[in-house]
Parts: structure tokens; C-alpha cells; sequence
């Protein structure tokens, strides 16, 4: 039968949050047949330095879903090309490349999810585990006239962290942003939370 | 101090290297000879230089080391592709430092930097080029001590 003409795989886009990057493209359709995929990669050194040289992707030599998690390729803040090509059996397609190369640094960057929690008089708060290039700026107050602002970096998420030994019957408020030191970006702040500390006679 | 203040993933570099080093330095058959000779080099670095010589440093590994050796093996292509696009960030940082804070060499440096290069071209060029890979980890155990997160700093 007619060997079927395998179209290189179109639309190729990489999408990229909180430092997690995901390769896309559209789906090759042969009726009744199921399609794989392989993909590959190069840093800017390799296409300045050895061109014609492309190394296989982490998780992604031969996938049948046009998707492909390429975070563990994507290991410098340098800009990175990827290609894709369909195969069938023993026929493969041409490659196709990025439009526009990609670099971490262009990840978007959301505010962090945040819990601030009181346990007798401390306050206390917990980010979401964003993996291990996050910290968190922390800025928080007390709400009472000429209050100042004060500042906490906190190392990573999953973990409870100690703010401030709060005045009875206080209330305070707190605001965070995530910092990510290799790109040397960091995220809009998320919405301030605030929490009220119980009064002296509460504890009696 | 004119430390040049670079964000770079040292950590992430080191693990890649621990991943490979192994299965590297297996290919060098020359053991007893060193190219970095870090205790006449790299060690004794005064932190001025430590901008100027790292530059020279991961210039040549960029320029030669990479470029002469070929590998088969995806994991090691991947694990050095890690190195070789990390080091072409913290090189093309260091140039704009450079440009701002006269990260020039010293004559002692440049010349503890030329007998790197002369231990380099003494050997056959592939095998020169797999040494040098094998001795990574003493390379970036050195960038690691001369260069601390900025919010540390």
C-alpha cells in the first residue's frame, strides 16, 4: 500500500510556569494508526559550538502524546531550541524546530499560595513546595498607626516558618512574593492576609 | 574584592557532574597526570583574580574541552550539556562584569592560567579533552567556594 507522507509535526511551543517547562505541538493524524514522537534539544552551546549536534530528550525519545516535559533538558539560563519529528513504523517524518528559542528566564512566575496560621501568640506561615530553585520574600506588619514593615526570606516551601511573637488582642498582616535566584526574578506579591491575635483575658 | 556577583545553579552543575564522573573518568587512561594542577593554579588564586581566571577558565573549557570530545552516550551528552550552557551563562555574565568592574588579569594569573593550557596541549588532543572533562569536579568545587549566592553575600 502507499506509503503514507508523514507531515513534520506543526505548532511546536514551548509553555513554562513557576519554572516548569512543558513542549507542545499538534498531533500528526494517520487513521487507524498511532503516531510516536521523538525530541530532541540544544543549549546555546551546542549550536554555536558543535551545530549539527542535537542530544535526546530526558523523558521524551518515542511518546505517543504531542506533549512532552522538558524541565530536566532545560538546565541553564541560556536559550534552548527543541525539534520534534513523528514516526510511523519505519518512516519518520522531517523535523520541526521552535519558532522563537526558549529560555528560563521567560518562565511566568505566579504568586505563592500562602497560610498564615496563629498557635498561641506566634505567627506562623507556610508556602506551597515549589520545588528547589524557590524562596519567599516575606514582608509583614503589625496594623496599628506608623507600624513598620518587616522582612523574612523563607529558604523553601512545605515547611512551617516562625514570623513574629504577636501583642495580644494585635492584628497582623502579612504579604509574599517567590524569588528565583537563578534567573534573578521574582514573582507579584500575593494578597495580604491578615490575623488577629487573641486578647490577654482569652488564655486565662 | 571585586568579586563579580553572578547567579549561577552550582548545585544543579555538581549533581549533573556526580551523575557522569564515574563513567568519565573511567575513559581517561592517563590517571597519573593532571591538566588542571589545581594546587599550582587553582588553589592559589587570591580572591581578586578569582573573576579574571575563572573566565579563562571556563573560555577554554567552552573552546576546547567540549568541543573535543565526542560522546555516544545520551546521559553523559546531557550531563555535559548542563556544564558546557552553564558555564557559557556564567562566562557571558562575567564578560558584562568585566566591562563594569576591570575584572582584568593580574601577569601571575595569566600565567597560572597558561600552564593549564600548555599541561592541555602536551597530551593528544581527545585525550586532553577527556582528562580535562574527568577533572570537572575539582574545577567546580573551586567555582563553588569563590562564588556565593547573592542573598548570602
Amino acid at each position: 500500500d502507499e506509503a503514507v507522507i508523514l507531515p513534520a509535526p506543526p505548532d511546536l511551543s514551548v509553555h513554562s510556569t513557576n519554572m516548569k517547562h512543558i513542549l507542545t505541538w499538534s498531533p500528526v493524524i494517520v487513521p487507524g494508526e498511532t503516531v510516536n514522537y521523538s525530541v530532541e534539544y540544544q543549549g546555546e552551546y551546542e549550536r554555536y559550538y558543535t551545530s549539527s549536534h542535537w542530544i535526546p530528550s530526558s523523558w521524551c525519545s518515542s511518546i505517543s502524546t504531542p506533549e512532552c516535559n522538558v524541565t530536566d533538558d532545560i538546565t541553564a539560563t541560556v536559550a534552548y531550541n527543541f525539534r520534534v519529528k513523528a514516526i510511523l513504523g519505519t518512516q519518520s517524518s522531517a523535523w520541526s524546530t521552535l519558532k522563537e528559542l526558549f529560555n528560563r528566564n521567560s518562565t511566568v512566575l505566579t504568586s505563592p499560595r500562602m497560610k498564615i496560621i496563629k498557635d498561641g501568640y506566634h505567627l506562623i506561615v507556610e508556602f506551597e513546595d515549589m520545588g528547589p530553585y524557590f524562596e519567599f520574600n516575606v514582608t509583614y506588619w503589625k496594623k496599628s498607626p506608623n507600624s513598620q514593615e518587616l522582612y523574612k526570606i523563607v529558604r523553601e516551601g512545605g515547611s512551617l516558618e516562625h514570623l513574629v511573637t504577636m501583642e495580644a488582642g494585635a492584628e497582623y498582616c502579612v504579604k509574599a512574593q517567590t524569588v528565583v535566584e537563578i534567573i534573578e526574578r521574582s514573582s507579584a506579591f500575593n494578597q495580604v492576609e491578615c490575623i488577629r491575635a487573641q486578647d490577654e483575658s482569652h488564655l486565662l | 574584592l571585586r568579586r563579580c556577583l553572578i547567579s549561577m545553579d552550582i548545585h544543579h552543575m555538581e549533581k549533573s557532574f556526580q551523575g557522569i564522573k564515574t563513567a568519565v573518568q573511567a575513559k581517561d587512561s592517563f590517571q597519573n597526570i593532571t591538566i588542571l594542577s589545581a594546587s599550582e593554579t587553582l588553589y592559589n588564586i587570591t580572591s581578586s583574580d578569582v573573576c579574571c581566571m575563572t573566565k579563562d577558565v571556563l573560555q577554554f573549557y567552552v573552546d576546547k574541552v567540549f568541543r573535543n570530545h565526542e560522546e555516544s552516550d545520551p546521559r553523559i551528552q546531557r550531563g555535559l550539556s548542563t556544564i558546557a550552557n552553564s558555564f557559557l551563562h556564567i562566562r557571558n555574565a562575567l564578560e558584562q562584569c568585566r566591562s563594569q568592574k576591570n575584572c582584568y588579569c593580574r601577569k601571575e594569573t595569566t600565567s597560572k592560567f597558561q600552564l593549564i593550557v600548555r599541561n592541555y596541549e602536551q597530551m593528544e588532543v581527545k585525550a586532553a579533552a577527556i582528562k580535562s572533562l574527568g577533572e570537572l569536579d575539582i574545577l567546580l568545587s573551586w567555582i563553588s567556594r569563590n562564588y556565593q549566592p547573592k542573598a548570602t553575600t
